[in-house]
């Protein structure tokens, strides 16, 4: 006979741990206990059945895996943990007796670890052994960005110290700044909760969502010690994050942080990012310059320009060469502007070069008027390679200017309702030397204005978006979300038709367009007759496509035979063959239809043999599949249709 | 009237014990010894201080002199001329032998640091705001105690282990071998239970200005969740009423039954009449079955083959009926069939589109924990608080509330509910027994 086994010596009662168990085992307090096990990320188990576990009577909610729990007996923090549990106990009798001078040297003996020369402890080696690898932290990213950047923005309460709140927005700051030098922000969204950023750092995608200012309400049921517990533990994982990948990029980490300039919530700009003194100083010049001077080739090209000017007409051969010279240099950019007269401004040039969507905003200089959300535009913008972003003074500080007139302004970025063109023009000018802020609804000429949604669109496509559309006052187009997945052949407002429609319904809409044209060219002018024959051949072809298609070998086989024939009579009469010929275009189109019909019988018959092979059920479930499918398909060939028709209007509307 | 005397306002000496003579054994040594002696003895002290020294340390001059002249007849001869002071004067005139303090100002240290020291009667003192924190410390709520410090170092290019000493001959420190479970991916509530991402895809109806389709997709979406919370409310509140008014006219028959019962009080003096009502009734019956008869089985036979004959007929009936039939059966099967799979493959289609975007997700029966998930805020804005300016958008939900609902969904942590108050601990009043203290 085999051994009896007795209850509660093997299996789930031995695999599993009751919270309580737990506690009891590393002799630490509920509170600390919770910390620890978020921060070595143990999490609560389910074991199958619960009544194999404990035996108590009163039902236990929580189990753990023992060997997590005998794991984590092995960690040093358990012993910081221990510690402080004497102290609340040493501080606790203290003032149990009364002496509560005493209890406050106790405690600020412990609170003062610098004097007493014990040391508090840090997660380092808690971060190390959860992410063995920095790809590891990098997957695991999301949340964190996500938590730091709601604490950066929450209010400070007793239960939110301020101190964290600094400490966050910090860390958020500096990895703000990573990705605007490395250019890694990808796409962003606009939505009713936050604003979406992903950003691929070393190859990993990046989501994470930022609030909107000043809106977080602190509701109750949000449990803030859990909430603290990992913020604590992220602020670790971030700074060493950012540690990592400014070191990756030659920086110096932490930047240089100006307390001043912070005071005056100047954000991204209170911090100065410098080389590493090891890789040389000549990266670090690089980077400081990068804010405000211009292009160095471009102001080369600029200066040659000039030099040109000023030297006039005295040398034309040699201003002829420079000039082509310059013209073998601007190949690669656009055109210039040049000044109008000597010694005037010089002007700001463009050069859009269209290969890296990351340098989108390279050239302007854009202002943000202060009904905008300054901190993410600054942001993507800066991201997205804008180096001169200014603002009205009132949304704080560090901007590249804080004045509206600043000549250099290429873009505006308005929120508010429509603007009216100044006119006066005389007006103009002594704003330029005497006032510093245009009143109300006026414009400054020579400069763009847009919504905000425009940043986004534009940054969300990869290519500048037409102004026009998002002018103020104009009806914006929906902000679409990035993050959406592309299913194949789902109707997709961004594309062009010609991107998404299927095969057949383009021919179909070419047929359609043929029938107008031919209408149209019916009543403008004479055509050959047999053009218009095929036409009306295919017409009819087009009534009874069904039939077609059922009988299309039969007719190919037909068309072929009567080929043949045709050929054989022109070479007995010495002519070229050239009847079908005559229109290739109508050919090929009907061909191309052939060739389709032809593969989507193929293709039917292909999937009716796989369906043979299926169980009923699944069988089932495949046809059901594919009876929605077509549903939907069929929902977006009528949006794709619609589409089509509106566009057909519009360019006969322009015709 | 008698002098109430309270029974704490003793005699302003120490307490002491009511009589203890020996000190001797461990026993002896308790609390409140009496040290009337050792105080009266210190008092005796005190007053020899004040009237000139101890006189045990004074030397014997002092205490003595020799008295070698003297006449003693002087009193006797002018009784009149020596003066008797009054008792009073006598009194006032006690001097101490202790010099008084001297009231004149001191003068200070005349340099100082320029610094004013803030007054403050005892230099150990602690302000109310600390004592607090204190008793906060001491109930286990301290402050955060991780120093978050600026990286100094790459935590994954940490330079490697030390190569030990050859002539370091302790055995190495073996490490704890991190088990498997750790390893294990947290319990995700999701129906599916697959890992539910830490921030999931916005779809284009959550855009602050979205395009009108996704739109109008998801306000029908949300619009149907709420009309269905509200039936299954509406629901509820109707079985709880039908609840209550059932429990009302149980509770009224039970009522009315009593009253009856109080009725019958009376109905019961018909006994007294000569009849009895229901009594036999109750009574069940004594007598035993008897045998059944043989002609009886047969009966009961015969009537159950006939049964069995009408039900097997019945039976072979409905079958023709249906074998008649048999196509639309089918077809009706057929139905119901695929009806199933549609539903299993909008299942199916939904789990593949909804991993990693947002939207209702459907959460496992079983969850961590005592309490429920929360419930997830409704982030739709209204049509008519559509805006397209970003300047006007009013955003939806609470984030801090997202994040927090993103972890227990995650199953980072179990489900917890704040609980504003503790649990106090009951408290019973009763009067003082001062009434005891009453002394005549």
């Amino acid at each position: 006979m085999a051994r009896i086994k007795k209850k509660g010596q093997a299996g789930a009662a031995k695999n599993f741990v009751t919270r309580n168990q737990a506690i009891r085992k590393l002799q630490l307090s509920l509170p600390d206990f919770r910390k620890l096990c978020i921060w070595k990320g143990i999490y609560p188990r389910e074991p199958r059945s619960k009544k194999k576990v404990s035996k108590s009577s009163t039902a236990s909610t929580t189990f753990y895996y023992t060997k997590d729990i005998q794991y984590l007996l092995h960690e040093p923090l358990v012993q910081k943990f221990r510690d402080h549990k004497v102290l609340e106990k040493k501080i606790s009798r203290a003032l149990g007796r009364g002496d509560v001078s005493d209890a406050a040297r106790l405690e600020g003996n412990a609170s003062r670890p610098d004097k007493t020369g014990k040391p508090t402890y840090t997660l380092d080696h808690v971060v190390r052994e959860r992410y063995p690898t920095f790809v590891d932290a990098l997957r695991d990213l999301d949340d964190c960005l996500s938590m730091l950047f709601l604490f950066a923005n929450l209010p400070s309460t007793s239960m939110v110290p301020a101190k964290m709140i600094a400490r966050c927005e910090r860390l958020c700051l500096e990895f703000q700044h990573y990705l605007i030098v490395s250019k890694s922000l990808t796409k962003s969204f606009l939505s009713i909760k936050g604003i979406y950023y992903q950003a691929n750092i070393q190859g990993e995608e990046v989501l994470w969502l930022v609030p909107y200012k000043f809106n977080q309400r602190i509701v109750g049921d949000v449990d803030f010690r859990i909430m603290g517990t990992f913020v604590e533990f992220y602020m670790t994982l971030l700074g060493f994050v950012n540690f990592r990948l400014y070191t990756s990029i030659g920086l110096k980490y932490p930047p240089k942080f100006d307390a001043v300039k912070d005071e005056d919530a100047a954000e991204l700009g209170a911090f100065t990012l410098e080389g590493k003194t090891l890789v040389g100083s000549e990266e670090q010049s690089k980077l400081e310059d990068v804010a405000h001077k211009p292009d160095p080739k471009v102001q080369a090209a600029v200066n040659k320009v000039l030099k040109n000017m000023t030297n006039g007409a005295a040398n034309d051969d040699a201003s002829m060469a420079n000039t082509e010279e310059a013209d073998e240099d601007a190949a690669g950019v656009i055109d210039k502007f040049e000044p109008a007269a000597p010694g005037g401004d010089i002007l700001p040039q463009p050069s859009y070069t269209g290969t890296n969507p990351n340098n989108l905003f390279s050239n302007f200089t854009i202002y943000l008027s202060r009904e905008t959300p300054r901190q993410p535009l600054e942001f993507i913008l800066k991201s997205f390679g804008c180096k001169r972003v200014g603002w009205d003074a009132v949304l704080g500080g560090g901007a590249f200017t804080t004045d509206e007139l600043d000549p250099s302004i290429t873009h505006q970025i308005v929120d508010r309702p429509p603007i009216q063109a100044s006119m006066n023009e005389e007006g103009d000018g002594e704003d330029n030397q005497t006032a510093q802020k245009l009143a109300a609804n006026r414009r400054v000429p020579g400069r763009i204005y847009i919504q905000p949604q425009w940043v986004w669109d534009s940054v969300n496509d990869g290519e500048l978006k037409e102004p026009h559309v998002y002018a103020p006052g104009a009806s914006l187009p929906p902000h679409l979300s990035p993050f959406v997945r592309k299913v194949q052949g789902a109707y997709d407002p961004t594309m062009s038709l010609e991107e998404q429609e299927t095969e057949r319904e383009a021919l179909e809409a070419g047929d359609d367009d043929e029938e107008v044209d031919a209408d149209e060219t019916v009543e403008g002018m004479d055509v050959a007759e047999d053009d218009e024959d095929e036409d009306e051949e295919e017409d009819e072809a087009d009534e009874d496509e069904a039939e077609e298609e059922e009988e299309e070998d039969e007719d190919e086989d037909a068309d072929e035979a009567l080929q043949r024939q045709i050929e054989l009579e022109a070479e007995m009469s010495g002519k070229t063959v050239n009847s079908k010929a005559a229109n290739p275009k109508t050919k090929a189109k009907e061909d191309a239809k052939k060739a389709l019909a032809k593969k989507a019988r193929e293709e039917a018959e292909d999937l009716d043999r796989a369906k043979g092979m299926l169980s009923k059920k699944k069988r089932k479930l495949f046809e059901q599949m594919q009876y929605t499918n077509n549903k939907k398909s069929a929902e977006d060939a009528k949006l794709r249709s619609k589409r089509r028709k509106l566009e057909k209007e519009k360019a006969n509307g322009k015709a | 009237m008698p002098v109430l005397r309270s029974a704490t306002a003793g005699s302003g000496e120490a307490p002491k014990q009511f009589n203890q003579p020996s000190r001797k054994g461990k026993k002896a040594w308790r609390k409140n010894v009496d040290v009337t002696e050792v105080e009266e003895g210190l008092q005796e002290v005190n007053n020899e201080i004040i009237r000139g020294g101890v006189i045990r340390e004074k030397a014997s001059e002092d205490l003595f002199t020799i008295d070698t002249t003297g006449d003693s007849k002087i009193p006797q001869k002018f009784p009149k001329h020596v003066k008797k002071g009054l008792k009073a004067d006598e009194i006032i005139n006690k001097r101490s032998a202790v010099p008084a303090v001297s009231m004149r100002k001191r003068p200070s240290d005349k340099t100082t640091d320029g610094v004013v020291p803030a007054k403050r009667q005892r230099t150990d003192w602690v302000s109310h705001k600390d004592l607090a924190r204190l008793k906060k410390v001491a109930d286990g709520h301290h402050e955060n105690t991780v120093a978050v410090r600026d990286a100094t170092f790459d935590l994954w290019d940490a330079p490697a282990q030390v190569t030990q000493d050859p002539t370091d001959f302790l055995p190495e420190k073996i490490e704890a071998k991190v088990p498997k479970s750790m390893k294990l991916k947290p319990l995700s509530l999701l129906a599916n239970g697959k890992q539910a991402p830490a921030v999931p895809k916005p779809t284009g109806g959550y855009s602050y200005n979205p395009s009108f389709p996704e739109y109008e997709s998801r306000l029908a979406e949300e619009s149907t969740k709420a009309l269905e919370a509200e039936q299954k409310r509406l629901e509820a509140e109707a079985a709880e009423a039908a609840k209550l008014e059932a429990a009302a006219k149980s509770a009224a028959e039970a009522d009315a039954a009593e009253e009856r019962a109080n009725m019958s009080e009376w109905e019961e003096d018909s006994e007294w009449e000569g009849f009895q009502s229901g009594v036999e009734d109750e009574r069940p019956s004594a007598k035993q079955p008897k045998r059944k008869t043989q002609a009886q089985r047969n009966r009961i036979k015969r009537r159950k083959e006939e049964e069995q004959l009408a039900q097997h007929k019945a039976n072979m009936k409905a079958r023709r009926a249906q074998e008649q039939r048999i196509k639309e059966i089918a077809a009706e099967v057929a139905e119901k069939e695929k009806e199933k799979a549609l539903e299993l493959a909008k299942a199916a289609e939904q789990d593949s589109d909804a991993d990693s975007e947002i939207g209702e997700e459907k959460l496992r029966r079983r969850q961590l924990g005592k309490y429920k998930l929360p419930e997830k805020d409704l982030e739709l804005v209204l049509p008519d608080e559509l805006q397209e300016s970003l300047r006007l958008l009013k955003p939806e939900g609470n984030l801090l509330k997202d994040r927090y609902r993103s972890l227990l969904l995650r199953g980072k942590v179990e489900s917890r509910r704040h609980i504003p108050f503790k649990k106090q601990a009951k408290t019973k009043v009763t009067e003082k027994w001062t009434h005891k203290d009453f002394v005549l």
